[in-house]
């Protein structure tokens, strides 16, 4: 990858930046900068003072703002609209996903997730933001 | 089968992170359960607690934990049907949600290990199963084959080290210490010689260079010995629930200051003596339901677990709201062993728990139930360096108040000389040293003060104090060493400050015939053994005479 790619971590839980770190730091996506966001209200400033982001990598459970909650502030905001959300959930739950689509995520990423799916994940949402 | 999990180099913060929700998940199903027994509602609770395990759930499944996620997962749907049917809490269902949380917290303390038990997680798993579907919970029993292996083996980026290794590496960091103070004392003899030379400020450099290693070394060794009090904590609601249960009382446990740090040989040693005033605490301390409730208190007991860091280490304390100690008994016990009690006042007679022998298992009924083998706990406090206090107030409750060192082997000292004898006295208890000029002494009923601060603070002979064998006036002392502890602080009179040291301490020798003061030995520079004093009872008030005043 030549284009420094710039990424926005939401999450509560430490152990998923690091491993998001872990992901960024190696592979295809190695060199990439991240952000780091600890609930949706952090992450949604973030959002609002970086429109050069790759992708969001959004939680669906957080305290404060929540990742539907986050979704709809931005929608409603007009935020940034050009950055794609992947919205992460747990396997189990087809009906975040179908809420989270609604609310205006471009792809999930489901827990359990491994490395090469963080790279699937990016590379398609780089490709449709291309496009679309 | 997860031996390659890409983030099995995280398992340590998977571990710092899901532990202590884990055991917030335990903590907050038995507050679940107690409100449920109380006919109260516990929705407040439902969503903080259903987030917790999640997050349990998702990071267990990212780290291909597969038996962490699955009892997380089977604990979340559990929670919910209890949530969302109240004729389904009955004791057997919560004993499977209060043993899920506990499973987790075992699960995730394993990670790092490999160690899991495959047969107990799909015998619960099973119990769940048959919960939810509406049947009685099959047995407990673990059946013979599990052909799953779900128990967690991740590889981790981790090293796993035997404890004594640790151990080893302190005794050579306390060797390097002692090898180095060695050092110091020929550099200090050099110059008192031979006065000030390029080569004794080269020395002098060095070895200070040489001393800021070894801190730093002692400071990383101790770090990868501190563990937290958490795990010790977490055992403590189950065994209040269940001795609660047996005896037929209702009894809550609150706990705070888990997250405190310490070395884990305290730690370790700290478990028993815990289990035993928790648990006498539980059986003997507080009262039956009907009594609470004629004396106007709550039906429900609380004991209180506490833990907080001190300057020189960490005090915990185990309070009930109980019937407090009863003195007259305990005086009427002590004179039944032969000691002497002289005093009515009942906070001089409830140490007297702590002496051998007094609270024996026969004693039990005759002392308000209080105190098997209280001197058990209180000769173990002392074997890790540490004390423990009693206080009670009748009819109000008794709190036991533990005080540990945060390591076992090196104290940062002041080391002083009283009639050509060296003592060392850990710096965490001097508050400073003044110099003492003739008439700075006063006598007030025949105990020595001197003004300080203000105020008038009580001195004592260090030689009187030690045994050494002092006799009045034959030699005035240069200084005093204010020492406080706890709330009390007292002025120990001696010859010659020498300098702080850090020492590693040794257990007593008994062949060096030591006064109750003493704490420990140390070995100096020069080979000599010194002994470490007992800070604590150092400002202890002196049973019947006072040390000889100087004057």
């Amino acid at each position: 990858m030549s284009t420094s790619l710039t990424f926005l971590v939401v999450d509560d839980s430490k152990l998923h930046h690091q491993m998001y770190e872990l992901v960024f730091s190696r592979g295809s996506l190695a060199g990439s900068t991240i952000l780091h966001a600890y609930n949706g209200r952090e992450g949604y400033t973030l959002l609002q003072a970086h429109p050069e982001l790759t992708a969001v990598f959004l939680d669906l459970n957080m305290p404060e703002m929540n990742g539907l909650e986050f979704l709809a502030q931005r929608r409603a905001d007009g935020m940034q609209l050009h950055v794609p959300v992947v919205m992460v959930t747990t396997e189990d739950s087809p009906d975040d996903e179908r809420r989270g689509r609604e609310a205006g995520a471009w792809e999930y990423l489901r827990k359990p997730f491994q490395p090469v799916d963080i790279e699937r994940t990016v590379a398609r949402v780089r490709q449709s933001s291309v496009h679309g | 089968m997860t031996g390659d999990n890409a983030f099995a180099e995280l398992m340590h913060e998977y571990v710092g992170e899901c532990l202590p929700l884990a055991e917030q998940a335990a903590d907050g199903f038995l507050e679940v359960e107690r409100r449920w027994n109380a006919g109260q509602q516990a929705d407040d609770l439902a969503p903080r607690l259903k987030g917790v395990v999640h997050t349990v759930k998702g990071n267990s499944a990212m780290m291909g934990l597969s038996a962490a996620a699955e009892v997380a997962h089977a604990t979340e749907d559990l929670f919910a049907a209890l949530l969302a049917d109240p004729s389904q809490r009955e004791p057997a269902a919560l004993d499977l949600l209060l043993d899920g949380a506990n499973l987790l917290i075992e699960l995730v303390r394993s990670a790092t290990s490999g160690k899991g038990d495959a047969a107990r997680v799909t015998a619960w798993v099973q119990g769940v199963r048959a919960q939810l579907a509406g049947q009685a919970p099959a047995a407990m029993t673990a059946p013979g084959a599990s052909s799953r292996s779900s128990g967690p083996e991740a590889a981790v980026d981790t090293v796993r080290v035997d404890f004594r290794r640790l151990d080893a590496l302190q005794e050579i960091v306390g060797e390097a210490i002692i090898a180095q103070s060695r050092l110091r004392d020929i550099q200090r003899r050099m110059v008192s010689h031979l006065g000030f030379t390029e080569e004794s400020a080269e020395l002098d450099a060095s070895i200070n260079a040489v001393e800021k290693t070894t801190q730093k070394l002692e400071d990383a060794v101790m770090a990868t010995r501190l563990v937290s009090l958490s795990g010790v904590f977490g055992r403590f609601a189950r065994l209040v629930r269940d001795a609660a249960q047996s005896s037929g009382k209702q009894v809550r446990l609150e706990t705070s200051g888990g997250d405190t740090r310490l070395d884990k040989a305290i730690v370790d040693r700290l478990g028993e003596p815990l289990v035993h005033l928790i648990t006498n605490a539980v059986v003997h301390g507080v009262e039956r339901e009907e009594v609470r409730l004629g004396r106007g208190k709550t039906a429900e007991a609380v004991i209180r677990l506490a833990a907080a860091p001190v300057s020189d280490g960490v005090i915990l304390t185990v309070s009930d709201d109980g019937g407090g100690l009863d003195a007259d008994r305990i005086a009427e016990r002590a004179r039944a062993l032969g000691l002497e009690v002289n005093s009515t006042a009942p906070d001089a007679i409830y140490p007297l728990i702590f002496v051998p022998g007094l609270s024996t298992v026969e004693a039990v009924s005759s002392l308000a139930g209080r105190g098997v083998g209280l001197d058990v706990v209180a000769s173990s406090l002392h074997a890790m360096g540490g004390s423990i206090t009693v206080e009670s107030a009748p009819g109000r409750g008794t709190r036991f108040i533990l005080r540990v060192p945060v390591t076992l082997a090196v104290v940062r000292t002041l080391l002083f000389e009283v009639s050509d004898e060296r003592y060392a006295i850990p710096l965490a208890h001097v508050v400073e040293t003044l110099r003492v000029e003739d008439g700075d002494i006063h006598e007030i009923n025949h105990r020595g003060v001197v003004l300080w601060r203000g105020e008038l603070l009580p001195v004592v002979d260090g030689a009187a104090l030690v045994g050494a064998g002092a006799i009045a006036g034959e030699a005035a002392r240069k200084y005093t060493v204010v020492v406080h502890a706890g709330t009390r602080r007292r002025g120990v009179l001696v010859d010659r400050l020498i300098g702080h040291r850090s020492v590693v301490a040794k257990g007593l020798d008994p062949a060096l015939g030591h006064t109750r003061l003493v704490s420990g030995t140390t070995i100096m520079g020069d080979g000599r053994v010194t002994c470490i004093l007992d800070a604590q009872r150092l400002v202890d008030p002196l049973p019947g005479h006072t040390a000889t005043v100087l004057t």
